[in-house]
């Protein structure tokens, strides 16, 4: 963690009650996870010990998980949590980058949506020069196509530009 | 017995020497080296990212493979740890204390070279042990049935949450998802759906390598965008990386030492690196005659948990290969690359699958002649690869996580899954919640759960037979005595850490780390002690 992307939030310390409560929405995701799952596993059918139905083993699953949580929630060590960064703007666009690569993926193959995503991220968020993104994206993308397609024989989703390389 | 393992030997040797196996050891030393090297990418997102390649290659040459990966960042790490005071991976951070001084005096060279050597000798005594201690450990364990394994994957889950980093209750509610996790998908048994939620994708459950792929690489790769340090290059010249006698004489006490350490504490599940470096640098320093050298540039402070290290790395194949209990993540996910290959690792793998166990044991002594024949001259070639920059190597990292996750089952779903679980992946880093403990119950829970109802069918609904029998009796009895030994460990170790600490905050005042003092990946998370809060 270095000193210039935690300065905003390690300078300005959050209101101690307001983390306190907001750090509680970890065990409480994983309660609600658990208490869910119980339920659902109820549904399936727990059968009897000499019988498991399928619900059983999930059940008994789920119940650890529902009590771990709800001892979580009394008795979580609060320094276990990293404060919340302006980095976090950046991962968020990260993710969509990459959701966006699966999809464009999905419908135009490998090449492309390589090449976009490998010059985005190295442009935007590993802040390299214009031409070097460019050059390490392009060569990146065909590089790697030529590994997996070509080389490993891995099935992409066809594309515009697959002709062009000899799929 | 002494001939099976002779015959084992020498058939382990045909394996490892093998031409395909010989270049796949070298490239997993190579990989490991260099990941211990580079900025941001650990041994356990390396094993992750890789797993789809090891998917297309013989079952003994993928362990051969990850294997090599694992024990190479061990010596990757001390690399940056006594150049740099930057740890490449978790054991490595006791390297710090005196490897970085000794640096700042200008004997960064003995320094490395000492540590390869350690690591060399620990390695190898610790694959000698494997040899004598592995097959009586399986005939033992040939005898299991299924209460047994009930009660031994379930030891493993909790030693696992126990002993390694983080806080337990956090650990064991994650290894509690991980179990729920791998109920995803057709019950094995009846086949009734389960949290498929109607979609077809789920109807064979999570993928193991997209889970583990999504929450190692990608959650680390998400995590380290928040931090934009740069590290500093390495100007300085490294000479006589070739210790003097005096050196080896100063250290071959501590190499013997950390040797025999780092196997035993390796063997127990949970021990990993981390423990057992921290302890040879414990022991050696109370041993020294002058303690107060330690911390200042004292060669034993490097030899020592350099060696222990490496050895336990080595021993905790142990547990893997007898018992089918991975000891730690990395062996975990070692475990999960052989069960996507078909082969159970367990008691029956060394009368079952013999070049699988022997082989990948030769394939360590080879591996770790190579590792010293490397490191030695080519050190200098590696702290180049400092320059690399962390968002060059994240966004390539990305796209071949991406393009190898599909090509495991040629099916874009499991991308989809990568960056969900790379999203939860990161939030457990923000939040303090281990993804090891819900990895490795993700990999055991089919096991545990087909194990499990075995043993109600055979008992006829009653539970006593996981008490009753023997063995999973004497297992759960085991399981009991490491819940109140690790307490009482806990309050040990928590005051050796925070002796050790002080050290290191000693040190930071006189020479301000570059960048940062740790990275904080699930490889170089220095273990709180349980029960710490």
């Amino acid at each position: 963690m270095s000193a210039s992307s935690s300065a905003p939030a390690s300078e300005r310390p959050a209101r101690p009650g307001a983390r306190s409560q907001l750090r509680r929405l970890a065990p409480l995701l994983l309660l609600a996870l658990g208490v869910g799952a119980l339920l659902m596993g109820r549904d399936m059918g727990l059968g009897e010990l000499t019988a498991p139905g399928p619900g059983l083993w999930p059940a008994i699953v789920a119940a650890l998980l529902t009590a771990t949580s709800v001892a979580l929630l009394f008795l979580d060590p609060a320094e276990d949590y990293e404060p919340w960064t302006a980095g976090t703007a950046r991962i968020v666009a990260g993710l969509a980058g990459l959701a966006l690569f699966i999809v464009l993926f999905q419908t135009i193959g490998f090449v492309v949506p390589a090449f976009l995503l490998l010059f985005a991220w190295l442009r935007l968020l590993g802040g390299e020069s214009w031409r070097m993104a460019l050059v390490l994206a392009a060569a990146g993308a065909i590089v790697l196509h030529l590994v997996f397609v070509v080389a490993l024989g891995v099935p992409f989703p066809a594309g515009p530009v697959d002709q062009l390389l000899g799929a | 017995m002494t001939v099976g393992i002779s015959d084992g030997i020498v058939q382990g040797f045909a394996v490892a020497l093998d031409p395909v196996n010989l270049l796949y050891v070298f490239a997993g030393v190579l990989i490991g080296t260099v990941i211990g090297v580079l900025p941001g990418l650990g041994p356990t997102a390396t094993i992750a990212l890789l797993l789809p390649l090891t998917y297309t290659i013989e079952p003994a040459t993928a362990v051969i493979l990850l294997a090599g990966i694992y024990y190479g960042s061990m010596y990757g790490g001390t690399i940056t740890s006594v150049l740099l005071r930057l740890p490449g991976e978790a054991a490595s951070v006791v390297t710090t204390f005196d490897g970085y001084q000794m640096a700042r005096q200008g004997r960064a060279g003995p320094a490395l070279g000492i540590a390869a050597v350690g690591s060399f000798v620990g390695g190898i005594l610790s694959v000698l042990g494997l040899m004598l201690l592995a097959p009586p450990l399986a005939d033992l364990a040939v005898s299991f049935g299924p209460p047994e394994y009930v009660a031994l994957t379930a030891l493993g889950i909790l030693l696992v949450t126990y002993l390694g980093s983080g806080t337990p209750l956090k650990s064991l509610s994650m290894a509690a998802l991980g179990l729920l996790l791998a109920t995803m998908g057709q019950d094995p048994i009846t086949g009734t759906t389960r949290f498929t939620f109607g979609s077809v994708a789920l109807f064979d459950g999570l993928d193991f390598v997209a889970v583990a792929m999504g929450l190692f690489g990608v959650g680390e790769i998400l995590h380290s965008l928040e931090r934009t340090d740069k590290v500093q290059a390495v100007t300085q010249r490294i000479r006589h990386i070739w210790p003097t006698r005096e050196d080896f004489r100063n250290s071959s006490g501590a190499i013997a030492r950390g040797s025999v350490l780092g196997f035993v504490i390796g063997v127990l599940p949970g021990g990993g690196g981390v423990i057992s470096s921290l302890a040879s640098y414990a022991l050696e320093k109370r041993r020294a005659k002058d303690p107060s050298r330690f911390g200042r540039g004292a060669i034993e402070g490097v030899a020592g948990p350099e060696t222990a290290n490496n050895a336990s790395s080595t021993s905790a194949f142990i547990p893997l290969l007898t018992l089918g209990i991975p000891a730690n993540v990395v062996l975990a996910l070692i475990f999960g690359a052989l069960l996507v290959q078909g082969v159970t690792p367990g008691p029956q793998l060394i009368t079952e699958e013999p070049e699988i166990f022997w082989g990948v044991i030769a394939s360590m002594v080879v591996g770790n002649v190579m590792l010293l024949v490397l490191n030695i001259p080519l050190v200098g070639v590696f702290v180049q690869l400092l320059r690399v920059r962390a968002g060059v190597l994240a966004a390539f990292a990305l796209v071949v996580t991406m393009a190898g996750v599909f090509s495991v089952n040629n099916d874009s779903f499991d991308m989809w899954v990568v960056l969900v679980f790379g999203v939860i992946g990161w939030l457990m880093k923000k939040t303090g919640f281990e993804p090891g403990p819900l990895v490795l119950a993700f990999v055991l829970g089919e096991i545990m759960e087909r194990a499990f109802r075995q043993s109600m069918l055979l008992s006829g609904g009653s539970l006593d037979i996981f008490v009753t029998r023997p063995l999973s009796g004497g297992l759960l009895a085991v399981m009991a005595a490491v819940v109140v030994l690790s307490l009482v460990l806990a309050r040990r170790r928590r005051a050796a850490f925070r002796h050790v600490d002080a050290e290191g905050e000693a040190g930071l005042d006189t020479a301000p780390a570059p960048g940062r003092d740790t990275r904080r990946t699930s490889d170089t998370d220095v273990p709180t002690a349980p029960g710490e809060r």
